[in-house]
């Protein structure tokens, strides 16, 4: 047997020794995508009989449907204001907490707790606490305003943003502080100390060392709280139903009730395609991000 | 507690059984054929999907069990929420697992469930299994609009759905307020007030010389349940769904926005965040004595008075502090809404169609369903004549025959729900409508954008097809108020 012919073989056998990976992952990650493109260019719905091709007629009917547009709106807006502040606010956590403080792992245990409890169950208490008759917040702000103040969080618009903005970055600022922390844990203490040595400050140690050390992770944490952000449901859910109106409907509220309350079953699969592939083209972008980082 | 609960248990039971083994009746009742016919399913099971929570219980508690000692037929419920009955039978039926055979329907679906084939036509049933005459009994109103679907049987009208007006005797009797009412409208304080003009005015007074201790009204605003009261109040005021001709939505008419602009300034004398009243606040605003007047469905009646709110199933429910001052009266305007109810129907995948049929037939049966409608805890409300009038259920508490007065007047003049094709969709866009009402916006901008809404999904669904559905459902005796 030739070099090449072994070579050649190895390669066959290499082939084939992942080959039933490769149609495992092909089966589970294109079957259901191929599957909705397929169910996307029909006429299905749970109600109706007729299930006949529909060309791109679903695709022509969601670049013109204004709710689509505006629901997309609201979920990059919710996106853009509670990723940074989760960010932000899950870092000086981190900060806080790398320091020897009393009771720091009782501390951080509670801080946690947010994380493991079901948002839709969070949407359910934080409704309670802004419950405008009976809600703890409002008796708060009365007695601050030394008369009864009666705030509907969740119909006026100019405070419903607000309320859903509070309990999304209470349950999650604690993970983004999770990932930022173990990340710190992990920084060279002497390049800090270095740093300081060398007269850098606080803000200058934490812009030019700190961060660029950790940045691999924060773009991580970001990329793994952005596509959660951008599939947004259950706390919005609980609180609002994407109400008053449809002001605070995000994308994912907007295909359930399209797919599980109207039965467009083909016109939701248009719309899923359609979020798949925006949010590819935005992981993919991340990823880019990353790998020139590193 | 559960004394009273075994009485009413042993009485219940006692009387079903009683009922089932006279003779004379015994021979003709419905129940005792479908009981009859049915033994010889012993040993199997059926399943039927009911209402998750409370009314459940009818089923758990008392009818499964009886239907089970009578037959020897095991039942299953399976509870699931209003919001998702809908999606499960459909999603149920376009997988032909069989797994339902009973099922309860609010009667506005059937013609979407008709049309996607989930439906058992019951007819044949009905002849096969001797209940033509007793369906008679049921009250016309539901008998007449909610039991067919292009005049074939598609469900048994179960469950008496109206609203009606509660008003608390001892203040709008109050010379306090009578003089005060007088003084500023140069009339008499109607008791009870018969158009919304009225009951706006007096409401508004009552507030304004309680300050609010009571209110003197309120009302369920949540748009999920406040979307009925907006249909029986825009063709109170005179308001038309659609032009029959060329299906357009007139939802937006001077109707209509009377009705938007009437609840908005309503909102200003009625209890702060009335906007978020939902069934449950606003009952528990009435039992507390927070308000004076309110509309909504049958159990609040009961409730107030007291009735069976001892039961364990209930002590989420206030207790009552009205009990005793409360009138019954029908809705200002005189067409109350026919908001939801059940129908009682066969799943078209069933594999026991018979055996559920005949359970259905024996629920839905006069000797049953008059036990069933006195359970406290059940929900189900009075929908035979035999309901309204029975001895027994007025004895329930002192003032249950005024009640029952009060449910069957508004039985009799009550006005249907929207019932077309993908209904739904019309009732998502006045939901939404409600929602935006309540976040301020322009009653004229909100409703046409409603109608716009309307448009377009009777475009999607077809004119044509939508415009035969409606004149269906419009010409049914109670689709609206009769012509003055």
């Amino acid at each position: 047997m030739t070099q090449q012919n072994v070579h050649r073989h190895d390669r066959r056998f290499g082939y084939a020794m992942i080959a039933p990976a490769v149609a495992i992952i092909l089966f589970i990650g294109l079957f259901p995508l191929i599957w909705t493109l397929l169910v996307s260019v029909q006429n299905i719905s749970l109600i109706d009989e007729d299930t006949s091709f529909q060309g791109l007629l679903n695709y022509q009917r969601l670049m013109s449907d204004t709710r689509f547009w505006e629901a997309l709106g609201h979920t990059l807006l919710f996106t853009a204001v509670a990723l940074p502040l989760e960010l932000i606010l899950g870092l000086a956590l981190a900060l806080l907490f790398l320091e020897e403080l009393p009771g720091r792992p009782v501390f951080v245990a509670l801080l946690v707790l947010p994380t493991v409890i079901s948002p839709i169950v969070a949407g359910a208490a934080w409704r309670l606490l802004f419950d405008n008759r009976f809600g703890p917040i409002n008796q708060v702000i009365s007695w601050v305003a030394g008369e009864p103040v009666t705030i509907l969080w969740l119909n006026d618009p100019n405070f419903v943003y607000a309320a859903i903005l509070i309990a999304e970055v209470w349950q999650w600022t604690p993970f983004m502080f999770l990932l930022l922390f173990a990340s710190l844990t992990n920084v060279d203490p002497s390049l800090g100390e270095a740093a300081r040595i060398d007269g850098a400050g606080f803000w200058r140690t934490l812009w030019s060392i700190t961060l660029p050390v950790i940045r691999p992770v924060i773009v991580i944490a970001l990329l793994i709280r952005g596509l959660d952000l951008f599939r947004i449901f259950d706390v919005i859910w609980a609180l609002t139903k994407g109400g008053p109106g449809t002001r605070t409907e995000t994308i994912s509220i907007y295909a359930y009730v399209q797919g599980f309350q109207q039965f467009e079953t083909s016109y939701t699969a248009a719309m899923a395609f359609v979020i798949i592939v925006i949010l590819t083209i935005l992981v993919m972008a991340a990823l880019k991000r990353v790998e020139i980082a590193r | 507690m559960m004394q009273r609960r075994r009485f009413l248990e042993a009485t219940t039971m006692a009387g079903a059984l009683a009922a089932l083994a006279r003779p004379s009746l015994a021979a003709e009742s419905a129940a005792k054929k479908a009981v009859e016919a049915a033994k010889q399913y012993a040993g199997t099971e059926i399943s039927i999907v009911w209402e998750a929570g409370l009314q459940a219980l009818d089923p758990l508690n008392f009818s499964g069990p009886l239907w089970e000692k009578e037959t020897g037929i095991k039942v299953k419920v399976v509870e699931v929420p209003t919001s998702e009955m809908f999606t499960k039978i459909l999603q149920e039926h376009r997988a032909g697992t069989g797994a339902y055979d009973a099922l309860n329907v609010i009667p506005a679906w059937m013609p979407d469930l008709v049309r996607a084939g989930a439906l058992e036509q019951l007819d044949e049933y009905v002849d096969k299994y001797g209940y033509r005459d007793e369906l008679q009994d049921i009250a016309p109103v539901y008998r007449d609009n909610q039991m067919t679907v292009d005049g074939k049987i598609y469900g048994l009208p179960d469950d008496g759905d109206v609203f009606i007006m509660y008003y608390r005797t001892d203040v709008l009797g109050d010379p306090k307020i009578q003089e005060a009412f007088k003084a500023k409208h140069g009339y008499d304080l109607p008791v009870p007030p018969k158009t919304w003009k009225e009951f706006d005015e007096v409401g508004a007074l009552i507030t304004e010389v309680t300050g609010g201790k009571p209110y003197g009204a309120a009302f369920i605003r949540d748009p999920a349940q406040g979307q009925f009261m907006f249909q029986e109040r825009f063709r109170n005021e005179g308001g038309i769904f659609f032009d029959a001709e060329t299906m357009k939505a007139q939802v937006n008419s001077p109707a209509g926005v009377k009705v938007f602009s009437d609840w908005v300034a309503e909102n200003k004398w009625m209890p702060p965040g009335i906007e978020n009243f939902g069934f449950v606040e606003n009952l528990a605003a009435f039992l507390q004595g927070d308000t004076a007047m309110t509309l909504s469905w049958p159990p609040y009646g009961r409730w107030a008075a007291g009735y069976g709110t001892d039961e364990a199933a209930l002590n989420w429910v206030p207790k009552s502090t009205v009990a005793g001052k409360v009138g019954y009266a029908v809705s200002p305007g005189g067409h109350p809404e026919l908001a939801s109810g059940f129908a009682l129907s066969i799943s078209a995948s069933s594999a026991n169609k018979d055996a559920a049929y005949l359970f259905i037939q024996w629920l839905n049966s006069r000797d049953i369903s008059i036990q069933r409608v006195q359970l406290p805890f059940a929900l189900r409300d009075p929908f035979r004549e035999g309901h309204f009038t029975s001895e027994e259920y007025k004895s329930r508490w002192p003032e249950a025959p005024q009640y029952l007065a009060a449910l069957q007047e508004a039985a009799n003049t009550g006005i249907l729900d929207l019932s077309i094709l993908q209904t739904d969709r019309y009732e998502e866009a006045i939901r939404q409508g409600i929602s935006r009402l309540w976040s301020g916006e322009d009653p004229q901008a909100i409703l046409d954008d409603v109608a716009a809404q309307w448009d377009a999904t009777t475009e999607r669904v077809g004119v044509d097809k939508q415009k035969a559905a409606y004149a269906d459902w419009a010409s049914k005796p109670n689709a609206y108020p009769p012509k003055a």
